[in-house]
C-alpha cells in the first residue's frame, strides 16, 4: 500500500509535488480521479490510482483530456469529489467541456490540476493554462510549495463545493517534479454516495438540469460566484507577505517563483529592503489585500514564468486603485526585467533585483560562460536526443525515411505527439516535418491530401502513436476517408503510452487500476473506418519498406500502416531479448567506400559504438537490447545476429 | 579521370538531373538506391573519393583516359569507336527461341557465354510491367526471361555490383553505351584499389539513341495499357514515328512526339549510340526486323563469336555496304548532337573556373567530330 495512505496525520514526508498532491486529494475525500498522461502531471493519477483500493476511489486514465473533465465532472454532477488532471496543453483539448462546465456549475467538489511545462522540459509549446481560468471565469488557485500543494488541493475542493464551481489549481514542473516535505493532515472517513438529482427545476442548482443555459441567468451566477471567491480570497491564508512595513520594491509572485524569488532575496541579502507578497490566490486577485500591499511603495516587481498573468492584474488593479495609491514603477516582463520565454530560477530572479536595487551580486563568476563553453568544446561528448537502443521508433524511421528517399517524390511525414516527435531531428532521420497538437498529424495530413487539385503530387503520411490514435486522430482519419484524402498512416503501435511511462490507454487489456479491461485493437478501427490497413512488425525492415513503398503506389484514398513492436521499455520487454547479437571487426568495412559508418554515423542506435582504434563499429553489450535491427542494414554482414534462447 | 565523392555526384548529376539510373552506383554502400527507374540517395555520405563518382558515366567522363585504359591509345573520336568487324547475325538454329527483340544475338551469345564458362553470371534487365529490373542471372534457362528492349533506363548495373559484392569473378553485362561507360571505367579500377581483379567476364553493348524515363512513361502509359500485360515494345525504323507496345490483347501505338519529351537529360548529352567500349555490340539490323548488326570489337568478343557460329548458335553473314554508311553516319549525328548539347550547356571540357565536367573528350578530337 502506498505511503499516501499509511502516513499519519502529523508525519512528514518528503513528498514530490504530484505525490502532495494527491495527499492532499485524499485528504479532501476525493472520490473520482481522472486525466489524461502528461508530463509533468502523470503521478498524480498514478498516485491516486495506488492507493484506489484502499480508499476506494475510482481512477482512470481517460481516453483524452476532454474526456477526464467530463468523467470528473460525472462524479461532481452525482454529488461526489472529482478531480481531472492534465498538463497544460491538456487543457486546450478539455477546454471546450470547460467552457460550458464553468457555465453550468458543479455540485460536488471538482477541481482541474493542470500542471504547466514553463520553459517546455518535456513538450513543444509552452502552454499556459492559468489563462483558462480567467477565460472562462473560474478561480485559480497556485500552491507555492510542496505544502501548499497537497493543503490547497484540499481547500480547491471545500472552495469548489461553496462556490459550486469547478476551481482550477496549477502546477508546474519544479513544483509538480521536485520534492519537499510535507505534514499529513486527517484523512477523513467518508462513505460517499452517489446519486444525480435531475427531477428538479430547470435552475435549481441542486436538483435541475446541468446547462450553461440560459446562459445569461448562468454567466450572471457565475459572476456572482467570481465575486465571492474575491472575497474569501481577501482573507485566504495562502496568500502571505514577508518583509519590512515599507519596503522599496515589493515583489509579487506565486506559485514555483515564490520559492525563486525568497532564495533571490537571500542571496542578495536584501531582506530590510524588498517585501514579498506571494499569492495563492491568482485569478480573481483579490483587490484590498493585494491593493494594500501595492500602497507601501512606488517599485513593484512581478515574478512569474511564462507570459505576463499576474503582472496584467496588478497593474490593472494599479490603474483603478490610482487615485488612493499613486503611480508605481513597474518591473516583470514587460519591461524586460526578466525573460518573456523560458523558465525563471533565483539567478535570474536575483539578477533582476540588482538591477532594480542597485546591489552588485555575482551569482556566478564572470568568465564562467567562457569557461563552460571551452570546457564543453573541448570535453563533453555530443549527445542529442535520441531513441533508446532497440526503440521500434528508430527503426520504423529508418524504414519510413528510406521508403520516401526511394519514391523519391519529396513524400512527407506530418508528425505527432509522442517519443516519436523525436523523428523531426536526427534521432529519427529528420522524417518529420510538421508536428503540433495530440492528432495533429493524421488532421493537417488529411488537408495536405487533398491538394491534389492544386497540383501537389507529394506523398503525404503522417504518423501516429497508439494513444494518440484513441485520444484524438481517430476524428481525423474519419475526415480524411469521408473526404477521399490521400494519405497514408502509419500506426507506430508500441503497445502502451510510451513517452509518460507505460499508462493505460484503450488499446490495452489491463486499467489504470491494474484490473482487466477490453482492449481496443487500432487496426480494427482503421478496418472499420474504411481505410485499406497492413500490418507489420518494423523489426523486419525488408517487409515494412516493401509493405510501405507498395501503399504509397496505391495513390488514392486512405492507407493505414501498423507497424507493431511493443516498446523497448516496457515492462514486459525490459530485458528480453530477441536476438543475441554479434559484430566482427575484421569484417566492419567501417569508413571506407561502400559503408562510411552507416551504423554508427546514420542509424545511430546507442547500443553501436564507434572503435576510434579499431575503426570499426562495436556492440555495446550492456545496453543492446538484441531487437537485431542493426543486423538489417549492416551492409558488409559485419553485425550477425541468433535468436536468443 | 578526376574523382570525387558522393556530395559531388549528387551535385553533378542528381541535381542537375542527368541521372539516367544505369545503376552503376547502386549496391555498392548503403546510400545509393534504385526504385521504379530512379536512383536515390538515401542519407548524405561524407567521404570526399567514392565509387559511385568514379563509375558515373554521367560526370567527368574522360574518354581519352577509358580509350588508354582498355585499347592502350588515344580516343580518337570515329564513329564507330573501336571495330574489328562489322556483321549480320541471328540466333541460330542450337539457341533457344524466344522472345527476342530482332535476331535474338545478345541471348544467343550471352546464354552460349554462360553454358561455355566463359561467364559464371550475367547482369542482365528484366522488366515488372514498365519498370526495369536488374536481375543477376546463373541459370542460362533464365536468360530468355530478359530478352527483348526495355525502352526505358534500366539500372542493369546494381545487378553486376551484387555480382561482384557476391563473389563472381566473370560476369556477363548485357548493357546500354550509358552502362557499358560505367563498366568500362569499373575495371580501370579507378580508385587504385589494392588488389583489385576486373570481375567483369563479357561485355554485350546495345546500341542505344536514347532511353525514356520509367515513371514518365508509366504515367503516360498508364490509362491507355495494363502495363503488367506487356509482352514487347518496338520503335519501328522511320518513317513510322511510332512506339509500339504489344500488350496480348492488340498493339498500343504512341507517337514518338508523346515520348520523345520523356527521354532523361542525361541520354542528350550522350555522345555514344553503339557501345564503344562493349566486347560486341549489338543493334537491329536496318531494313530486317529479324536481324541484328553485330559489331565485334575486341579479340575476346571475336572469339566468343566465332566459337558461338562454330556451335550452331548464331548465323552471321556479310554487312551491306550501304547498311554499314547509314550506322556510321546515324552515330557520328547522335555525338555530334550530344556534344554540342554538352558543350552548350556547358558541362563539357570545363576548366578549373568552369567546376567539374559532365564529360572530357580531347580538345583536337572534339574539333573533328563538331566539324
Amino acid at each position: 500500500m502506498s505511503h499516501l495512505v499509511e502516513g499519519e496525520p502529523g508525519s512528514r514526508y518528503l513528498l514530490m509535488g504530484n505525490e502532495a498532491i494527491a495527499r492532499g486529494a485524499l485528504e479532501a475525500g476525493v472520490s473520482v480521479a481522472a486525466g489524461y498522461p502528461g508530463t509533468p502531471s502523470s503521478e498524480i493519477i498514478e498516485s491516486l490510482a495506488r492507493t484506489a483500493e484502499a480508499r476506494n476511489l475510482y481512477v482512470e486514465w481517460s481516453t483524452n483530456e476532454k474526456i477526464a473533465l467530463e468523467v470528473a465532472a460525472a462524479a461532481s454532477f452525482a454529488g461526489l469529489r472529482g478531480l481531472a488532471v492534465m498538463k497544460q496543453n491538456g487543457v486546450n483539448v478539455a477546454s471546450d467541456f470547460l467552457l460550458h462546465l464553468a457555465g453550468s456549475g458543479t455540485r460536488g467538489g471538482m477541481v482541474l490540476i493542470p500542471c504547466d511545462d514553463p520553459g517546455a522540459l518535456s513538450s513543444i509549446n509552452e502552454g499556459e493554462s492559468r489563462h483558462f481560468a480567467r477565460l472562462v471565469e473560474i478561480p485559480l488557485l497556485e500552491p507555492g510549495d510542496f505544502q501548499e500543494a497537497k493543503d490547497m488541493v484540499k481547500w480547491a475542493f471545500e472552495l469548489s463545493e461553496e462556490l459550486q464551481s469547478l476551481v482550477m489549481l496549477r502546477s508546474v514542473t519544479r513544483l509538480s517534479h521536485a520534492s519537499g516535505d510535507v505534514t499529513f493532515g486527517e484523512l477523513p472517513e467518508v462513505k460517499p454516495e452517489a446519486a444525480f438529482k435531475c427531477d428538479g427545476f430547470i435552475l435549481d442548482p441542486n436538483e435541475g438540469a446541468v446547462i450553461s443555459a440560459p446562459v445569461d441567468y448562468r454567466h450572471g451566477q457565475q459572476h456572482a460566484k467570481l465575486k465571492k471567491a474575491e472575497a474569501l480570497f481577501e482573507d485566504s491564508p495562502f496568500n502571505i507577505y514577508t518583509g519590512p512595513e515599507k519596503p522599496e520594491l515589493l515583489v509579487v509572485t506565486s506559485s514555483a517563483c515564490n520559492l525563486y524569488s525568497k532564495e533571490a532575496i537571500k542571496i542578495l541579502g536584501v531582506e530590510d529592503r524588498v517585501g514579498l507578497l506571494k499569492l495563492g490566490t491568482t485569478w480573481p486577485i483579490p483587490p484590498k489585500l493585494v491593493g494594500k500591499h501595492l500602497g507601501l511603495t512606488e517599485k513593484i516587481l512581478i515574478v512569474e514564468e511564462v507570459v505576463c498573468f499576474l503582472e496584467d492584474q496588478v497593474k490593472i488593479l494599479t490603474a483603478e486603485l490610482g487615485p488612493q495609491i499613486g503611480t508605481k514603477t513597474f518591473y516583470g516582463k514587460r519591461d524586460g526585467s526578466l525573460p518573456m520565454v523560458g523558465e525563471l530560477n533565483p539567478d535570474l530572479v536575483a539578477a533582476a533585483l540588482s538591477r532594480i536595487l542597485g546591489v552588485k551580486t555575482e551569482t556566478v563568476p564572470e568568465d564562467y560562460t567562457k569557461r563552460t563553453q571551452e570546457a564543453g568544446f573541448l570535453g563533453a561528448p555530443n549527445r542529442e536526443l535520441t531513441f533508446c537502443p532497440g526503440c521500434p521508433h528508430r527503426a520504423s524511421f529508418w524504414s519510413i525515411h528510406n521508403v520516401l528517399e526511394l519514391d523519391n517524390r519529396k513524400g512527407f511525414v506530418c508528425g505527432d505527439i509522442g517519443c516519436y516527435t523525436l523523428a523531426v531531428l536526427p534521432a529519427g532521420f529528420s522524417t518529420l516535418k510538421t508536428v503540433h497538437a495530440m492528432g495533429s498529424g493524421t488532421g493537417v495530413a488529411s488537408g495536405f491530401g487533398k491538394l491534389g487539385q492544386f497540383g501537389m503530387d507529394q506523398p503525404v503520411l503522417s504518423v501516429c502513436g497508439d494513444s494518440t490514435f484513441f485520444h484524438s486522430a481517430i476524428p481525423a482519419l474519419i475526415n480524411a476517408v469521408h473526404h477521399k484524402s490521400d494519405i497514408t498512416m502509419v500506426l507506430l503501435d508500441n503497445s502502451g503510452t510510451g513517452m509518460t511511462g507505460f499508462q493505460s490507454h484503450p488499446g490495452l487489456t489491463t486499467d489504470a487500476l491494474g484490473q482487466d479491461a477490453p482492449a481496443i485493437d487500432p487496426a480494427e478501427v482503421c478496418r472499420a473506418i474504411g481505410a485499406r490497413v497492413e500490418i507489420a512488425d518494423p523489426f523486419d525492415i525488408e517487409t515494412t519498406q516493401k509493405t510501405l513503398l507498395d501503399l504509397l503506389q496505391d495513390k488514392k484514398g486512405v492507407k493505414v500502416l501498423v507497424l507493431r513492436q511493443i516498446c523497448a521499455l516496457s515492462p514486459e520487454k525490459k530485458g528480453k531479448k530477441l536476438f543475441e547479437m554479434a559484430l566482427d571487426q575484421e569484417v566492419c568495412v567501417g569508413e571506407n567506400c561502400g559503408c562510411n559508418r552507416l551504423c554508427t554515423r546514420v542509424f545511430r542506435c546507442p547500443g553501436l559504438v564507434w572503435d576510434h582504434e579499431k575503426k570499426a563499429a562495436k556492440l555495446d553489450e550492456v545496453i543492446c537490447t538484441g531487437c537485431g535491427v542493426c543486423a538489417s542494414i549492416c551492409p558488409s554482414g559485419a553485425i550477425q545476429r541468433k535468436e536468443a534462447a | 579521370m578526376q574523382v570525387f565523392g558522393p556530395n559531388e555526384l549528387v551535385e553533378d548529376v542528381l541535381k542537375r538531373d542527368f541521372c539516367i539510373g544505369c545503376g552503376a552506383c547502386v549496391n555498392l554502400c548503403p546510400y545509393f538506391k534504385s526504385y521504379q527507374g530512379k536512383t536515390a540517395m538515401l542519407f548524405p555520405c561524407t567521404l570526399s573519393q567514392g565509387q559511385c563518382f568514379a563509375y558515373c558515366p554521367k560526370v567527368e567522363l574522360d574518354l581519352d583516359a577509358i580509350s588508354s585504359g582498355l585499347l592502350g591509345r588515344p580516343y580518337d573520336g570515329s564513329d564507330l569507336g573501336n571495330v574489328q568487324e562489322v556483321l549480320v547475325s541471328r540466333a541460330g538454329g542450337k539457341a533457344e527461341s524466344g522472345p527476342f527483340q530482332a535476331g535474338g544475338t545478345v541471348s544467343a551469345l550471352v546464354s552460349f557465354a554462360l553454358r561455355t564458362g566463359r561467364i559464371d553470371a550475367a547482369a542482365l534487365t528484366d522488366r515488372e510491367g514498365l519498370t526495369p529490373i536488374p536481375r543477376l542471372v546463373t541459370d542460362p534457362e533464365e536468360i530468355l526471361k530478359c530478352a527483348s528492349s526495355k525502352f526505358t533506363a534500366a539500372p542493369t548495373l546494381a545487378a553486376l555490383n551484387q555480382g561482384r559484392q557476391d563473389g563472381y569473378s566473370r560476369i556477363g553485362v548485357v548493357g546500354t553505351p550509358c552502362q557499358v561507360i560505367a563498366v568500362a571505367q569499373m575495371r580501370l579500377n579507378p580508385l587504385n584499389k589494392e588488389g583489385f581483379q576486373d570481375a567483369v567476364g563479357l561485355v554485350v553493348g546495345l546500341f542505344c539513341t536514347w532511353a525514356v524515363d520509367t515513371r514518365k512513361l508509366t504515367a503516360l502509359l498508364s490509362d491507355r495499357l495494363d502495363a503488367s500485360g506487356i509482352r514487347k515494345m518496338d520503335m519501328p525504323p522511320p518513317p513510322s514515328e511510332l512506339l509500339v507496345i504489344d500488350t496480348g490483347q492488340g498493339k498500343v501505338e504512341i507517337p514518338l512526339d508523346e515520348v520523345r519529351p520523356l527521354v532523361p537529360a542525361g541520354c542528350q548529352i550522350c555522345p555514344d549510340m553503339t557501345s564503344e567500349w562493349a566486347d560486341v555490340s549489338v543493334g537491329v539490323m536496318e531494313g530486317k526486323p529479324d536481324r541484328n548488326t553485330l559489331l565485334v570489337r575486341t579479340d575476346k568478343g571475336r572469339e566468343l563469336v566465332e566459337e558461338a557460329r562454330k556451335a550452331g548458335v548464331l548465323l552471321t553473314e556479310a554487312m551491306p555496304e550501304k547498311s554499314l554508311g547509314h550506322l556510321r553516319t546515324a552515330s557520328a549525328n547522335k555525338k555530334k548532337r550530344a556534344l554540342a548539347r554538352a558543350r552548350d550547356r556547358r558541362v563539357l571540357n570545363t576548366n578549373d573556373d568552369g567546376g567539374r565536367s559532365a564529360l572530357r573528350i580531347p580538345d583536337e578530337v572534339l574539333k573533328k567530330i563538331l566539324a
